[in-house]
């Protein structure tokens, strides 16, 4: 009997004192992550500030003055009036687009061939497999050394080339102005082709087989179960990929920087080279500061709205 | 409309063989249930009925026409997977317009079927729902139509009910019966359950180990079971075999059960057949027709289930356990000691060595 009611005053106990756990785990859960919220200030918050501040300012490292008493060598928003008139800054962008709109959907749709095609087996998938994911796991300074090799007048790509046609070729890939781009793009197109096919690979093995099964029994052809059933299925994971390249290529510098430096002349000058260039050797900080700022809220923008898209494709029907 | 014949198919995986042998014919409109196991290779019979897995030898007739080397998309033939595989990124109407959609039929002619089918399933109101919300009962029913229109003239259906409740499993069964015979069509059902073969079922075709134990209707695989196998499999719960050798008494052949006594005399028919033969055999008798009687088998109650308004009486131990199923309490409890006897018309007997039915002569 006593046992009984025991047990019914501890049921009450928990009805009175339950509303407070959440509250009280709350609090502590606050408490425990509050180092780590002020490294995330410090490591985000804190460097976006300081280049607002410095970004409208004509503070340079070699002006004398600390960052903190960058507001002595304010110039009202000249910086940003200066970059909208600066033809090296949209000469930059416009290349950088250029290249995005070449080695993304490049990559996409070779990633999406290759992932088709390990999506099934064959024989020496796994080795294939490996060899495959190779480029990405190589540093890309390292690749842009390689390519710089590779695309040399008397270099291996020539090399093969006149193999193929029979005559010597010696075309200069790195020093002309269009070819030194081209040779860019291909070797991002080399060195990221299998982040994308990776993703796409997840993507396609996870549409249920039973309902591309259900599609060959009612009579679709393997192109309409691809457009009817796997697409629509992957349409998230496409996005997210399709977010990822575009951000990454969007900052494409290493590998590019190190095979051409951005030349010849500007030739293959992106914006990332730009801003290395502006950093390093013209050392005006609050300009760079200013075109750092204006790229990340136009990157911010692209990744709002691939979300956004994201959203949508989770809620709407194909 | 067509006829289904399967002529010695076998399927092999490796040196796994999920078919051993099977020859069975299946009537135009028929609805045939293909019981068994796990791995008794019903599905393995259907997934080569629907041309998904190639057989290994033999032969696949739709009516006259043999099946080899015709792709799925072209037997024409509807499937309803075990979860349905419903598109779940399309609303029940792009479900619906599948499959005259990627045969190019035209807009309104699709739209057409579309309507006629919807309204047959009662799906109607919900055609512009998304399919990745919908209730198991309605999945079922789109899956249905979605084969359905394309007018197939057999449907093939793999467990559709193992995913649902029981309570519901009951609805599911009948609606599913009512559409087979509003489609008339040829309909081949593979399912673990015998409840769901039983109730549903025009014949239903016993499987194990990759072979075909039986075909008959549900009643005569029930009363007359080929094999132990189906005499066990068959039944809830199955069949009691107790091992015993037939001996002659004043009353007519008995069969000698050892420790347990000697069982009532066996009718006539099957007495001639069974003193033909040598050996031990197995007696036979359904635990829903044991009865409490003077003279039988008398066992000690072992366990008492009582499940609503039956009662499963567990008698004696080990090799020689009996149960009794009783349609009200009959007051026994453990400890016990019942008589119990099946009535004569009801005792099966079969060989102990080959497990084979012995037939009355």
């Amino acid at each position: 009997m006593s046992a009984v009611t025991a047990t019914i005053a501890e049921g009450e106990m928990d009805a009175r004192t339950k509303p407070a756990v959440p509250d009280e785990g709350a609090r502590l859960g606050f408490r425990l992550t509050l180092p780590a919220q002020i490294l995330v200030l410090f490591i985000s918050a804190f460097p976006l500030l300081m280049q607002l501040y410095i970004s409208v300012t004509d503070w340079s490292p070699l002006s004398g003055v600390g960052w903190w008493n960058a507001w002595e060598m304010w110039n009202s928003f000249a910086n940003y009036t200066d970059l909208a008139a600066d033809t090296r800054f949209w000469s930059a962008l416009q290349r950088t687009a250029i290249v995005m709109l070449v080695c993304v959907p490049a990559e996409f749709l070779l990633g999406l061939a290759l992932a088709t095609l390990f999506a099934d087996d064959f024989p020496g998938k796994r080795v294939f497999y490996s060899i495959l994911l190779m480029p990405m796991m190589v540093v890309p300074a390292v690749a842009g050394y390689m390519f710089f090799m590779l695309f040399q007048s008397g270099g291996p790509v020539n090399d093969i080339l006149a193999r193929i046609i029979g005559t010597p070729v010696t075309i200069a890939w790195l020093s002309d102005p269009t070819l030194a781009l081209i040779a860019v793009m291909i070797a991002d197109i080399w060195q990221w082709t299998p982040l994308m096919f990776l993703i796409l690979l997840a993507g396609l093995v996870g549409v249920p087989e039973d309902q591309m099964k259900a599609a060959t029994l009612l009579g679709a052809n393997p192109w309409q179960r691809f457009t009817t059933i796997v697409l629509p299925k992957m349409k998230t994971i496409i996005i997210i990929a399709l977010a990822i390249r575009v951000i990454e290529n969007f900052k494409i510098f290493d590998t590019l920087y190190i095979m051409t430096g951005g030349g010849p002349g500007v030739a293959t000058e992106t914006i990332s080279v730009y801003i290395y260039k502006v950093t390093t050797q013209d050392l005006i900080w609050g300009y760079v500061a200013a075109i750092a700022l204006a790229i990340l809220i136009v990157l911010s923008i692209v990744a709002v709205y691939a979300m956004k898209r994201m959203a949508k494709a989770r809620e709407v029907p194909a | 409309m067509s006829a289904i014949h399967l002529k010695n198919l076998t399927k092999s995986f490796g040196d796994f063989a999920a078919l051993k042998t099977m020859d069975l014919e299946i009537a135009d409109g028929e609805f045939m249930a293909l019981l068994g196991p796990s791995g008794c290779g019903k599905s393995t019979t259907m997934n080569m009925i629907a041309g998904m897995e190639e057989p290994t030898s033999g032969k696949i007739l739709f009516g006259e026409r043999d099946m080899a080397g015709v792709p799925m998309g072209r037997r024409g033939v509807g499937f309803v997977f075990q979860n349905y595989a419903i598109f779940t990124h399309m609303s029940v109407r792009q479900n619906l317009a599948y499959g005259p959609r990627m045969r190019g039929a035209a807009k309104a002619e699709i739209d057409r079927r579309v309507c006629a089918i919807a309204e047959m399933l009662q799906l109607t109101p919900l055609l512009d729902r998304k399919a990745d919300r919908l209730s198991v009962n309605i999945l079922q029913r789109v899956a249905i139509g979605r084969s359905a229109i394309m007018e197939p003239a057999i449907f093939l259906l793999d467990e559709p009910l193992s995913n649902v409740d029981a309570a519901f499993r009951a609805v599911m069964r009948t609606e599913l019966k009512q559409l087979q015979r509003q489609f008339r069509q040829t309909m081949v059902y593979v399912t673990h359950d015998q409840l769901e073969a039983m109730t549903m079922a025009d014949r239903i075709a016993v499987m194990d180990h990759g072979v075909l134990q039986q075909v008959g209707t549900p009643l005569e695989v029930y009363n007359n079971p080929a094999n132990v196998f189906v005499a066990r499999f068959i039944g809830a719960p199955g069949m009691n075999l107790l091992r015993g050798r037939p001996a002659e008494s004043d009353r007519g052949l008995v069969v000698d059960l050892g420790p347990l006594g000697v069982t009532p005399p066996l009718p006539d028919g099957l007495a001639s057949t069974v003193r033909a033969m040598r050996g031990d055999v197995l007696y036979g008798f359904r635990p829903e027709q044991v009865t409490l009687a003077e003279r039988g088998l008398s066992m000690r109650v072992s366990f008492v289930e009582r499940i609503g308004a039956r009662t499963i009486v567990h008698l004696g131990e080990g090799e020689g356990a009996v149960k009794a199923v009783f349609e009200n309490d009959v007051g026994l409890s453990v400890g016990q000691t019942a008589v119990v006897a099946p009535p004569a018309s009801s005792v099966r007997v079969f060989d102990a060595t080959t497990g084979v039915s012995v037939k009355a002569g």
